[in-house]
Order: C-alpha cells, then structure tokens, then sequence
C-alpha cells in the first residue's frame, strides 16, 4: 500500500517537472498540419466577432486571413488553411504556451510585463481607455470616478490602471462586454471602460446608441499586437514580415477603411500620426 | 520554447494579499450561503415527506424549479433579473452595498438549498415510517415528531452525502465571478493578468481550494464519527 502511493507521489512529480518535449517549431507544426490556428474573440465588434449573419468576421481576422495566411502559404510553398478557436483575455496566454493555437489575434495590448510570457507582433491598432456613460452621467473623465462604481472586463490592462490611478473607485470586473454592459444599463454600475475603440464598437451595436455617450481622454496607451510563443523568432518574422508587406502595399490600409472607413462597420478614421507610426514600423526589405 | 515557471509571482507585489482577501470573500460567500441552503433543505426536505398535498407540492416545486437551472444562470437572475422588480431606493441601496455579493449569496443559497433539500428527504425516508407513527401514537404532534423524532435521527444519517453537498458549495462559489464578486478563483485570474503567469496561479488557486475541501471533509467526517447513532450506523472508530 505504502509502496503504491510512494509510486503515485513520483509519478505525480515526474509529470510535474517533465517540461514538454515539443521541439517542433510554429513554423514546422504550420507546414506539417498545413494549418494556421489562431485564438480570436467571438463578442469584441469589430475586431472578433460573430455577425447578424452568423459569420465569424473582424478585423483582426481580416489581418490574418489576407495578409498573414498568404504570407505563410508563400513561404512554407503551400495552402495554409486558417482555423479559429475563442480566446479571451484569461485563456489567451495558456492556449498559447500549450499550443493549442500559435497566434491570438484580437484585441490584446502588448505590455512590457506580457512580453515576459509571450512574444508580441507589429503593433497593428492604437487606441486608449475611456469611459461608457449614461447620457448626462457626471462622470466626464478618471478624474472624477472616486466613489463610482465602475465595471472593467476581467483581466484586462483598464482595469488595472484603475485600481492604479483611482484607486477610490469602486471597480466591478466582468468575465466579458456583455455582462458589463448590461450591469451598465440596469445601473449596477455608473460607468464602464474598457479601450475607446471597444467602447466605440459597444455603443455602435447597442439597441439605442444615443443614449450613451462616450467620455474622457485616453487615460492609457493600448497598442494591440498579435501575441506569439515565446522565443521563436522565425515565426514571428514570418507575421511580421505578411504585416510589413500589408502596410507597404496599401492592403492593410484597405483592411482598416474596410472597417473603421466612412463607410465601414465602425467609423474611426485613423489620425495622421497613427498613419506615420504604422508606415514607420515596417522594416527596409 | 518551453514555459518557463516562476513562482515567486505568488508572493511578489500583491498577489498574496489578493489570494488571502479572495479566500476571505470565498469563505464569507459559502458560509452564509451554506446557511441559508442548510435551512432551506432542511425545510423542503421535510416538507416534502409529510402527508399534507399542497404543502408537499411546494416544497417540490421548489426543489425541482432550482435544482434543474444552471447555477450560472441563477448567479445571473439574481444580479440582473430581481433589482429592476425592488422599488428605486431600495435598488439604490443595493447597489451601493455590494449587490453582487448578496445576490451570489442568493443565487448559490437557494440552488444548493435544493439540492441538500433531496439529500434531506432521502434520509427521512430511510428511516422506518414506524418510528413517525410511533411518536404521534405516543402523543405529539406532526411538527413535533419530525423536531424531536425524525430530524435529529435524518440529520445524522445523512452527513457523508450533505459533506459532499457542501463540498460542491464551496467549490461551486467560484462561479461568483460571473457578477463581479471578488472571490478566490477571480484573484487567481487577476494575479495572471498582472503578471501573465497563468499556470503558476492557477496551480495556486488549485492547492487553496484544495486543502479548504480536504479540511471540510476531515472536518465533518469527525462530526458524523461524533454524532454516530451506535447500532444505527457503523461510523469508523478512532483507534
């Protein structure tokens, strides 16, 4: 009896330091299953999500259906199929580290503390946080939240700044937009934040757009990248190099106007200087 | 590539503390709601065995209506679904004095209430109809028969199938996040967010829940040796 649990005890041990032995590179597993999987959103308008038609679209997915896909399929000499799998902000990093997809493509800000567990792409939208109010709500920026109650989204950078930069006010995190949302409308909460461009996208799908109001300046910098494993340069080349390619020829420009143009799904017309920065990232061939 | 682990994320800045108030929030939410499940399980499940029809038929609308939703969903009712039918101060109020707390207290209370409700009744009905007969023969009354008789003997009966209820509880209060309560599983997360070490806090989170449900079950597995009725149930014997 003794002896069976000592076995159980080491085998438990041996499991839990047996690192796994994948030495298989991105690259090699991409070539090999002729399959690019990526975690993406399924409810983060217009970045990932599911459509009035039922389709899984954004921009985001956009950016690695025409530009990342045909730039693996050039350099690996085949088709690479796309598959998508959900991912949300506390399930992203692990689906990455265990390979159960080898891009998150969504609406994930790059910080110096990720960069500890994962690798991050050109960064290929800026935006910032704000505030979702109700129509003549007196909260007019973080300046004047101490008391309020405010949702955030479950591990995301808003909330944390928050807590770091009004640490007064009364912070509420929701597993996801839906629920803030609605916390929103019944009043559980005064205000919710989350980057401008989600708030944007929130208000925009909403049943009655004009009873919200979006408020505040930026109170953070939220560059978003596509995250990758840690420590496998070539494939992030790989991503890189489709992203540079999509911003020297225009194509990405496109994918935005496609979007966030006059006429795409969410209007955000990208500032002169978010222009420069997004042409100043791509490398000399 | 492969992960590398750090675990000293678990005790740098303030994820200790996060852990420790998660656990507070844990505890104080499965203790009230462990109450109020207890209290009305033992109500249902009593009720649910007397002769009296309507009575019986409410108790088992009860059990079967809240034992048949997902808990998620009761987590939702309560939080979203019952403010807007309070008059506007009382919402006020609630709102102001942590709502989803209450509400997760409710919404986890009620459902395992329905649960414990069956485990109750199942102990009831184990026991000879004879000794209720007995005890009203000898003079007292339905409510007195189930206090003094049925109850006490049912209660002790059924201890190893209500720790496994109450082990549920506990673990079952994670689903809180959902409506914002800050508990256990919630500062797990949040420790990953500001350090993006999933593993590492998730493997914490793990172990806390672990060693609380292991101290739960060695807990009532004392009382069930304490309140063993000798002859009735052969408990193991300390040796």
């Amino acid at each position: 009896m003794r002896k069976t649990a000592a076995l159980v005890g080491m085998l438990c041990l041996l499991a839990a330091t047996i690192p796994p032995a994948f030495a298989e590179t991105t690259l090699e597993k991409i070539a090999r299953t002729d399959t690019l999987t990526i975690g993406t959103r399924t409810g983060s308008p217009p970045f990932g999500y599911v459509n009035s038609k039922n389709e899984w679209v954004g921009f985001s997915i956009d950016l690695v259906e025409q530009l990342i896909v045909p730039g693996l399929s050039q350099k690996l000499g085949k088709q690479v199929k796309l598959e998508k799998k959900e991912s949300a902000p506390q399930t992203r990093i692990p689906l990455l580290t265990s390979n159960a997809v080898d891009l998150i493509a969504e609406t994930m800000t790059d910080t110096r503390t990720r960069r500890d567990s994962v690798d991050f792409s050109l960064t290929f939208f800026v935006t910032g946080a704000q505030f979702l109010v109700k129509k003549g709500s007196p909260i007019k920026g973080i300046a004047n939240i101490n008391g309020k109650r405010i949702a955030a989204q479950q591990g995301s950078t808003n909330a944390r700044i928050i807590r770091e930069k009004a640490p007064k006010a009364v912070l509420r995190e929701f597993p996801d937009q839906p629920a803030a949302f609605q916390a929103l409308v019944q009043g559980q909460v005064d205000a919710y934040t989350n980057d401008g461009i989600q708030l944007a996208g929130l208000k925009s799908k909403a049943p009655n757009p004009a009873q919200w109001d979006i408020v505040g300046d930026f109170f953070s910098y939220e560059p978003y990248g596509m995250a990758l494993r840690k420590g496998d340069a070539d494939f992030r080349n790989a991503v890189n190099n489709a992203l540079m390619d999509g911003i020297e020829s225009g194509k990405f420009f496109e994918i935005y106007d496609k979007w966030f143009g006059p006429k795409g799904e969410l209007p955000y017309p990208m500032s002169a200087q978010v222009r420069s920065f997004m042409l100043l990232q791509v490398m000399p061939k | 590539m492969a992960y590398k682990f750090d675990w000293s994320v678990l005790w740098r800045g303030a994820s200790a503390e996060w852990l420790l108030s998660g656990l507070a929030v844990t505890l104080e939410l499965s203790a009230l709601a462990w109450i109020l499940a207890v209290a009305l399980g033992i109500v249902s499940g009593a009720v649910r065995t007397v002769r009296f029809r309507p009575l019986r038929a409410a108790a088992t609308f009860y059990v079967e209506f809240f034992r048949n939703v997902p808990l998620l969903v009761w987590m939702f009712f309560w939080y979203f679904a019952v403010p807007p039918l309070l008059p506007t101060p009382v919402q006020d109020f609630l709102f102001a004095h942590s709502l989803e707390f209450w509400a997760a207290v409710c919404a986890l209370g009620v459902y395992s209430g329905a649960r414990f409700s069956e485990v109750l009744r199942s102990g009831i009905q184990s026991i000879p109809r004879t000794q209720f007969e007995a005890s009203v023969a000898s003079g007292l009354t339905t409510f007195q028969a189930y206090r003094y008789v049925i109850l006490p003997v049912a209660l002790r009966l059924i201890i190893p199938p209500a720790t496994n209820e109450s082990l549920n509880l506990l673990k079952n209060s994670s689903v809180a996040l959902t409506i914002s309560v800050a508990e256990l599983t919630f500062q797990t997360r949040q420790i990953e967010t500001y350090t993006a070490k999933a593993f590492e806090a998730l493997t914490a989170g793990t172990l806390i829940y672990l060693v609380l449900c292991t101290s739960l079950s060695a807990m009532m597995g004392w009382v069930e040796r304490r309140t063993a009725i000798p002859g009735l149930i052969t408990a193991r014997r300390r040796r």
